[in-house]
Order: structure tokens, then C-alpha cells, then sequence
């Protein structure tokens, strides 16, 4: 029986049993797999059989989904694939119905206390935190490049996402500003992210910008999935691999 | 509403009052808004040949390189800042190699240096990089921040955890530097870059003001002064009231916006926009 497995930060956190009905995949709650991040849409993408192959579709998502970290829009899956949805990760699982039985029988049948777990928002804070302190270790060491990235949530912006490269990012109308807001009125420099040796640092403009919905009261580091909120522009502050 | 940043900046050195010579220095070029101070070390004179060398050769390159883009680039160039500030820390790798030339070629100079804090403002980015202990801060609605981070063996300490920065304040060890300009071949330059704001002060300055005033002693003189040269005697007087045991050099840019005619401001908007 093939299963669909959703990891965040290499914790597995849900299996869903592949059948002839499509899974779904996306924010709100009555997808078959749901991921409240805020990086995710509603209806981000789903994965289905089709003419026996197994089948992964972008629902028109904002932030995509990757394959093997290449964005596609719909691709054929094989045993072992891995699509990156946000910061989540679904491994595709094949297994040989005809191997089933013989592992089963090799195997003392292991309780799996993942199948049935149920992200609540305890669960989640938990996960998160601990994900934060394993993004905080990683950072540290070198094999893994990891690129920090503002995506837009909301707001009138020039990009929909931004890799931040260097020291100073302004988030602001000025010509230095790497998050070009729009519209009237809006300040030259709104917000600034300042890189530092330990990580990336968000200060205030002619705004003080929030961060997960608490105003900042000078410069305050940036964790991994932070929302950060300047003006009516939210950005989501994300590091990719 | 784009703001025309005027930079007003006030400056002053102190001989201090323990000490029988002043081997601080700092130099300002208004035309190119650069701003630099050093704080120098070495017996007899030759903490003052050191920073002040390094303030001139640092002046001299930037100007160099604003009426020559052929240059050349001492050190490595950052892909994480701009030109500019690449190339204010290529003058102060210069600034290494000539105060370390110097040094080596003069035995009783042997082993002189120099600390480096340098800000260059180009309409609204602020520049800055810097080599030892002297300091940038910004004062930014009422919060000050340290923009640089000492490259002293206390400061060093507290970074990785092992010391409080109440245990640094108070340690013997704080004259201990882990980085100078000109006491080895190459020198590894820090460089930091800041959107401006009106509003904004910049201090730069030498360890003689911050070992004798606190953080929120030095705000409170730049907030209640009347102009960026008021502010500079007055921490400078502070300083020296509160003991004065080493040379105090300050340099304090007020960011203020730029009162010009509509007509003005539509010629540089056609400039900007062209």
C-alpha cells in the first residue's frame, strides 16, 4: 500500500494511505493533508493516480510546490520523492503490495503513534520551537546553505518573493529598497532587515514593524516562519534550502 | 515622499586627562560625507603616526576612487554589500599595509597600531567598517544601537557566551584588542550598511567616551543638544568629568531633511527619475 508522509524538520507528523480518491493538500481543514503555515493556500496541491501512475498537481498555489526542490506545476511521482510544500516536506512511499505481507511477517508490527496525530495548536507551538532551535543549529554548520526569503503574504508589493542577499534589505519606496512597496504615501524606508554574524535582524523605519503580531521595540532577531508585518505589506520570513 | 537627508555632523578630541599625549584622530570630508576616527596604540608617538596615517590614507583612497574608478580594490570586495562600502573597506586595508610598511621599516615603530571606524553616506545609505575597539552607534527614535561589534578579547568573549557584559565592563582585559590596523600584513575589515532616517544620530567614537559614559548617558546628550557640535564638547566634557583616563574622540552626524525650494526639488527629481 502506497502512503503520502508529511514531515516537518524531519519529524513525521502524518501518513496518509494512497487510494483511488486524490489527496489534497493545503491550508484550510478539510484537505486531506492540512498545514497551517501561512505560506501555504488553501488549496496548495493535491497528488491522485492517473492511468496507474501516481500524479502531483500545483493547485495555482502563491509559493508553489517543489519536487525534489525543481517548482512544478504537475509532475509523475516515484517511491522516494519528495515535495517541499512551505516548510513542509510529503515523501512519496511505494511500497510492493507483494513485499507487504513478507515485512509484516519478518517484523513484530510497530505501533505507529504518528498515523493518527492531530496537529493541534499546542503541538504545533512545540514543533515549532523545536524546529526553530534545529534551524538555529543548522545555520551553524556549513554543508547546508540555507537562503533566507521574504514571501509576500499580503500587501501591494513588486515581487511576490525575495531572496535576501547581503547586509542591508529595506523594505520601503526608496530606491535602496529590496521590498518595493507601492501605492500612495507609503515611506521611504518602512523597515529595515540587517544581517549580523548570528542571523538576520529586523529594525524600524519610518514604521515599527511587528513580528508574529507584537510591534518590535528595537532590533530583533528573525526566526524561521516569522510573519512579519509592516504597514498592510505581511511578509513570511522563511529559510530554503 | 522621498527626503532630502541633510547630514549635520560635530566633532571634537580630547587629549583627556590622564594620559600625556593624544593619540586619537579623526578626519571629515563634507563633500564626500566621509567621516573617520581612530584611536592609535604603540609607546612614545607613535600611536598618533599610526592613526593618523591610517585617517589619511583612508581619506585619500576614497577620494582617489570617487575621481577614478580604475582604483584598485585592496582586499577582498563583499558580494553582500555595495560599491561603496567595498570601497571604504579597501581604503582601510591600504591603511593596514601602509601603517604596517611604515612600522617595519622603522625598528622603534615596531608593532604600532591603529583602530579604524569609518561611515560613508551616499544620499541614504550609510556606509560604515571598521577594525578594533572604537564604536558606531545609531539613535534611532530614542533606542541606541550599536552597529559595531568590538573586536576585543572581552567583546569577543561575550559574543560566544563566557562572559556577561557586566563582567566585561569591568575587566582588566578590555584594552586587549584581537584586531588592529597595521600590526599584521593583512587585516580582516567588518563592514555594516544602514538605510538613514530623519531623525537619526550616528556617533562614531573612540573607547575613551564609552568607558566613561553609559549608552543612556550619550543618548540623552545627543537628544537634549542643540547641534551635532554641542553634543560632541558635551560628551566630551562628560568624559572628562567622569574621569577622563583615556583620549576621547567623538564625531556625531544629525540626519535632518533637506530645506529646499519646489524648484530644487523638482530639478533632482527629474535628475532621480531621469
Amino acid at each position: 500500500m502506497s502512503r503520502l508522509v508529511l514531515k516537518f524538520e524531519h519529524a513525521v507528523m502524518k501518513e496518509v494511505p494512497l487510494g483511488t480518491r486524490p489527496v489534497t493538500i493545503g491550508r484550510a481543514p478539510d484537505n486531506d493533508i492540512q498545514i497551517d503555515n501561512l505560506a501555504v493556500s488553501n488549496y496548495h496541491a493535491r497528488v491522485y493516480l492517473e492511468a496507474g501512475s501516481l500524479v502531483v498537481e500545483d493547485l495555482n498555489s502563491l509559493n508553489g510546490s517543489f519536487l525534489n526542490d525543481i517548482r512544478i506545476e504537475r509532475a509523475m511521482l516515484k517511491d522516494g520523492d519528495s515535495i517541499l510544500i512551505g516548510k513542509h516536506e510529503i515523501l512519496v512511499d511505494q511500497l510492493n503490495d507483494a513485499v507487504q505481507p513478507q515485512e509484516s511477517w519478518r517484523k513484530a508490527p510497530v505501533p505507529r503513534v504518528n498515523e493518527t496525530m492531530i496537529l493541534d495548536t499546542q503541538q504545533r507551538r512545540m514543533l515549532l520551537d523545536a524546529a526553530v532551535a534545529a534551524g538555529e543549529r543548522s545555520q551553524l554548520s556549513p554543508d547546508r546553505l540555507r537562503v533566507p526569503t521574504l514571501i509576500v503574504i499580503s500587501g501591494r508589493t513588486d515581487e511576490k518573493e525575495y531572496r535576501i542577499a547581503g547586509k542591508l534589505t529595506v523594505i520601503g519606496s526608496s530606491k535602496l529598497a529590496t521590498v518595493r512597496l507601492r501605492g500612495w504615501l507609503t515611506p521611504d524606508v518602512a523597515a529595515q532587515i540587517n544581517k549580523h554574524d548570528d542571523g538576520y535582524y529586523l529594525g524600524r523605519g519610518d514604521r515599527v514593524p511587528k513580528i508574529n503580531g507584537i510591534s518590535i521595540s528595537g532590533l530583533t532577531k528573525l526566526n524561521d516562519g516569522d510573519v512579519i508585518e509592516v504597514g498592510r505589506v505581511r511578509l513570511n520570513f522563511l529559510y530554503r534550502e | 515622499m522621498r527626503p532630502f537627508l541633510h547630514i549635520e555632523a560635530g566633532a571634537r578630541t580630547d587629549l583627556g586627562r590622564v594620559r600625556k599625549n593624544n593619540e586619537d584622530c579623526y578626519s571629515i570630508d563634507p563633500s564626500l560625507q566621509l567621516y573617520v576616527l581612530s584611536d592609535g596604540m604603540g609607546g612614545e608617538a607613535h600611536g598618533e603616526v599610526a592613526s593618523q596615517l591610517a585617517v589619511q590614507t583612508v581619506l585619500t583612497h576614497c577620494r582617489q576612487a570617487e575621481n577614478s574608478r580604475a582604483t584598485p580594490i585592496f582586499g577582498e570586495s563583499s558580494p553582500d554589500v555595495c560599491e561603496r562600502t567595498n570601497r571604504l573597506a579597501s581604503a582601510i586595508h591600504l591603511a593596514n599595509r601602509k601603517v604596517f610598511e611604515t612600522a617595519a621599516s622603522n625598528a622603534a615603530q615596531k608593532g604600532m597600531g591603529t583602530t579604524v571606524v569609518a561611515a560613508w553616506i551616499d544620499s541614504q545609505r550609510l556606509s560604515l567598517a571598521h577594525v578594533g575597539d572604537s564604536r558606531a552607534y545609531l539613535l534611532r527614535a530614542g533606542s541606541m544601537d550599536q552597529l559595531t561589534a568590538d573586536h576585543s578579547l572581552v567583546a569577543e568573549k561575550v559574543r560566544v557566551g563566557i562572559l556577561t557584559p557586566q563582567e566585561a565592563d569591568a575587566s582588566e582585559m578590555q584594552s586587549v584588542l584581537t584586531r588592529a590596523v597595521g600590526t599584521n600584513g593583512t587585516v580582516e575589515v567588518d563592514t555594516d550598511e544602514q538605510a538613514l532616517l530623519v531623525g537619526d544620530f550616528l556617533l562614531l567614537c573612540s573607547d575613551g567616551l564609552t568607558r566613561m559614559v553609559t549608552d543612556p548617558e550619550i543618548a540623552s546628550v545627543l537628544l537634549t543638544s542643540a547641534s551635532a557640535q554641542e553634543s560632541a564638547d558635551r560628551l566630551v566634557d562628560l568624559a572628562n568629568e567622569n574621569g577622563g583616563v583615556d583620549n576621547i574622540s567623538v564625531i556625531v552626524l544629525r540626519v535632518a531633511e533637506k530645506s529646499e525650494s519646489v524648484f530644487e526639488r523638482l530639478k533632482i527629481w527629474k535628475r532621480y527619475s531621469a
